[in-house]
């Protein structure tokens, strides 16, 4: 009887020690901050193009001024004919399963993602090459001034020939040299991921993180009884902040906007099935006359609850974006003036009418996404004195990219931290490019200044490229040209955190309100005793 | 108080035709309603927004400013004619496989499995399954509450019309030669009228409960529209700011309008 007792009195004796231990630091932290990828936690096929990948480490990382800061790489160089990109990789990186990441792992990702073709844009590469176990190339067939971005945004995985290598589940199986590794993750429901004792850099300050995949009203709820540290909630939302938890404002290029079909409805569908062109905001005068009827400032006050400022472009406030583009006031005279000019005459029914056909069509947008929905109501209001008629649909993902995608206007949302994005958007190549172009957008003097901002020999002579592009004194793709977008608003990203999390300096976030707050995580800290 | 309680029971004829009165004043009211208010259940003010019940705004404002007894009347209109369609679509079909399940006795072994079939499986999930499948919407809804709605219905009217197969009349009809067609229309229609009427009216809230229930879940009409269910999902979101008007006014309407269709329905019952 002696030895059970002698035992069971340790293990309570150590059980105690171990509780004692736990409370002197918060090992795990839960977040609700959405953001789960359909895809898996796959680099090569999108994951980590908007924020961090978190299992996975990139060439370089983009410091709070965007500029490139190493990560994997110490040093990188562009050849003169800035066709070949050599980066020298550090030598303590290892993936979590202790092997070491090599230049091989390197060419393997870049030649990889180029072939996949997901969302990383590496058209321009030809190919990859280890030189030795610590120095890569990049051959480019022509010079691409966006190229750098995607060292700052594809993570690096394993090479297939190695042991734990890239393999068709590795979006389900992630294993990278980032500061934490997957333990679990049910879909749909949570993700839980632990410490990568082998991450080259700092200890991160929680061994493990808890993220729940919970809709906007289940994630308030949580917030409110004290069950997740931090919690991203919509801006009209926020204004009441649980007892416990401080509001954390997040600054961001994440806009919204109404993209129109720029195409009219002649029966041609898209390969998804979908049918492509509106009549009505196939007329330039119906973009503009809403482009000057919204009140860009009402919205922010009304949707946002003031969380967010005024959008007048896909890239407000960024080098690549015309400082001139906006609207003063909205100016409903002007207005009108321009529709009764281009034929659309108002009858007593309070509808515009042109040839018999009434100003009227569906504005989109996701039926999960409060923000939108307040968006399109609102705006939806402010258009209706004019004689159009935009009716607020709202609709599943799915049921929108099978049906209204290149048909409606849709209330979108983009916003990045590199101007591929504006190439995405704007250039005819992309039409009916998933979600970028979805209006199948085509004016090829705006073609041409894209590649010529592409092939520019410096950052300030694409950027010159980029706003022509925008307007160049005749044509464009923004409000003074084709008006092809009616931007709305810029968002703030509103985030619940409890008062003991300190979340250190927040960058400014690309689109995507959750994974980009993770960005700076190794800098996050418990400021509490638990 | 004994003599009382006896005087109305004996008198259903004259408490249906009451129940009768008060719910055709509720929806000619709530039709009505719609047909002068036009579109002000959409109308927005910025400079009221949630604001509480007032003499201004009689049952407070919603997050964009609009009149929530305007939105309330416009979503019980909306449900009514959800719940109308629906309640009517399902009859219709449960009449319809009842009468088939007469034709033959493999036919009538082959309703009553899909009848015990789908009395098995819950309402809501394959309410749920059907309406994303439609993709949402009024449409979407109306198809999704007809087709979970008459296993009940079509089970009463199949055994009543196998019961009145039975009776005298019928069989001498079918002896002296008539078609079963004849039979069907001319002999057990006309005595299941009465069954289906109120089989439908006691569809009704059901079908607009399911409606609302929908919609609160994400599955059923635009978050755009005024419906019940879009304005309870509302209210849900605002319930932990205290903004109570949100969820109460239209809550009570809806309970107000299924308990007025089911009162009516029960003395329709004993009644008829």
């Amino acid at each position: 009887m002696a030895k059970p007792t002698r035992s069971i009195l340790l293990g309570i004796a150590l059980s105690c020690l171990t509780a004692i231990s736990n409370a002197q630091a918060k090992e795990q932290l839960v977040l609700a901050i959405g953001g789960e990828p359909e895809q898996g936690f796959d680099p090569l096929l999108g994951w980590g193009q908007y924020g961090n990948p978190l299992f996975q480490s990139t060439l370089l990382s983009r410091g709070r001024d965007l500029t490139p800061q190493p990560e994997l790489a110490t040093e990188w160089s562009l050849s003169e004919d800035r066709l070949t990109w050599t980066l020298t990789l550090r030598d303590d990186a290892r993936f979590a399963d202790g092997a070491p990441l090599t230049a091989e792992d390197v060419a393997y990702t870049f030649n990889a993602a180029a072939k996949a073709g997901g969302r990383a844009d590496l058209s321009a590469l030809d190919h990859a090459q280890a030189v030795d176990e610590h120095t890569v190339t990049l051959y480019l067939r022509t010079p691409r001034i966006t190229f750098s971005d995607q060292l700052m945004t594809l993570g690096i995985v394993p090479s297939a020939e190695r042991d734990n290598g890239y393999s068709e589940q590795y979006g389900r199986q992630p294993l990278g040299s980032g500061p934490y590794q997957l333990v679990e993750w049910q879909e749909g429901e949570q993700l839980i991921v632990e410490r990568n004792p082998y991450f080259y850099g700092p200890t991160p300050a929680f061994e493990r993180l808890v993220f729940r995949f919970t809709g906007e009203d289940a994630t308030l709820s949580a917030a409110h009884a004290g069950q997740v540290d931090i919690a991203s909630v919509p801006p009209a939302l926020a204004a009441n902040v649980p007892t416990h938890m401080q509001r954390v404002i997040m600054q961001s290029v994440d806009n919204r906007g109404i993209l129109f079909p720029m195409q009219p409805a002649n029966g041609e569908h898209a390969e998804s099935g979908a049918p492509i062109g509106n009549d009505v905001t196939a007329d330039l005068a119906i973009r503009q006359a809403i482009n000057l009827a919204v009140d860009r400032n009402t919205l922010v006050e009304v949707a946002l609850h003031g969380f967010g400022r005024p959008a007048f472009g896909p890239a407000d406030g960024l080098a690549w974006s015309d400082d001139e583009e906006h609207v003063d006031a909205p100016d409903l005279t002007l207005a009108g003036e321009i529709l009764d000019a281009a034929g659309w005459a108002l009858h007593d029914d309070g509808l515009r009418y042109k040839d018999g056909l009434p100003a009227r069509f569906r504005l989109t947008y996701p039926a999960s996404d409060t923000t939108r929905q307040l968006l399109a109501e609102v705006s939806a209001e402010m258009v209706r004195p004019l004689g159009i008629e935009m009716q607020p649909t709202g609709r599943h993902w799915d049921e929108i990219q099978r049906e209204a995608l290149h048909q409606d206007a849709i209330m979108f949302g983009f916003g990045s931290h590199s101007p591929q994005e504006i190439y995405y958007l704007f250039h005819s190549q992309h039409a009916g490019n998933g979600f970028y172009n979805s209006g199948f957008y085509a004016n090829p003097e705006v073609d041409a200044h894209l590649d010529a901002a592409q092939a520019a020999d410096s950052l300030e002579q694409a950027n010159q490229y980029w706003q022509a592009a925008q307007w160049d004194g005749t044509t464009g793709y923004g409000l003074r040209g084709d008006s092809s977008w009616a931007w709305l608003v810029n968002l703030e990203h509103v985030y619940f955190a409890n008062t003991c999390l300190d979340v250190g300096e927040l960058g400014v976030a690309p689109h995507g309100h959750g994974w980009p707050i993770t960005a700076n995580l190794l800098e996050w800290r418990w400021t509490c005793e638990e | 108080m004994r003599l009382v309680l006896t005087s109305q029971s004996d008198q259903p004829r004259l408490r249906a035709a009451f129940s009768l009165g008060i719910t055709t004043l509720l929806v000619m009211g709530l039709v009505a309603s719609q047909w002068l208010l036009g579109d002000s259940a959409q109308q927005m003010q910025f400079d009221a927004r949630l604001a509480p019940p007032s003499i201004d705004h009689w049952l407070g404002t919603d997050a964009l400013g609009r009149e929530l007894w305007a939105r309330t009347l416009a979503g019980l209109a909306l449900s009514f004619w959800v719940g109308c369609l629906a309640a009517l679509l399902s009859t219709l079909i449960a009449l319809s496989l009842a009468a088939l399940a007469t034709l033959s006795a493999r036919l009538d072994a082959l309703v009553s499995l899909l009848i015990d079939t789908l009395l098995s499986v819950p309402h809501l999930i394959l309410l749920m399954l059907i309406a994303f499948a439609l993709g949402g919407g009024t449409q979407a809804v109306i198809i999704a509450v007809a087709v979970t709605h008459w296993p009940s219905l079509a089970r009463v009217l199949r055994a009543e019309l196998l019961h009145l197969r039975q009776a005298p009349y019928v069989r001498i009809s079918r002896a002296l030669g008539k078609t079963r067609w004849f039979v069907l229309h001319d002999h057990l229609l006309p005595h299941l009228l009465p069954h289906c009427l109120v089989g439908a009216l006691l569809l009704f809230p059901h079908a607009i409960l399911h409606e609302a229930a929908l919609t609160f879940l994400g599955f059923g009409l635009s978050p755009s529209q005024p419906a019940i269910g879009v304005l309870l999902a509302d209210a849900m979101r605002y319930l932990n700011s205290g903004y109570w008007w949100l969820g109460v006014f239209p809550g009570l309407g809806l309970l107000l309008m299924v308990l007025s269709f089911e009162r009516l329905s029960s003395h329709l019952r004993r009644a008829l």
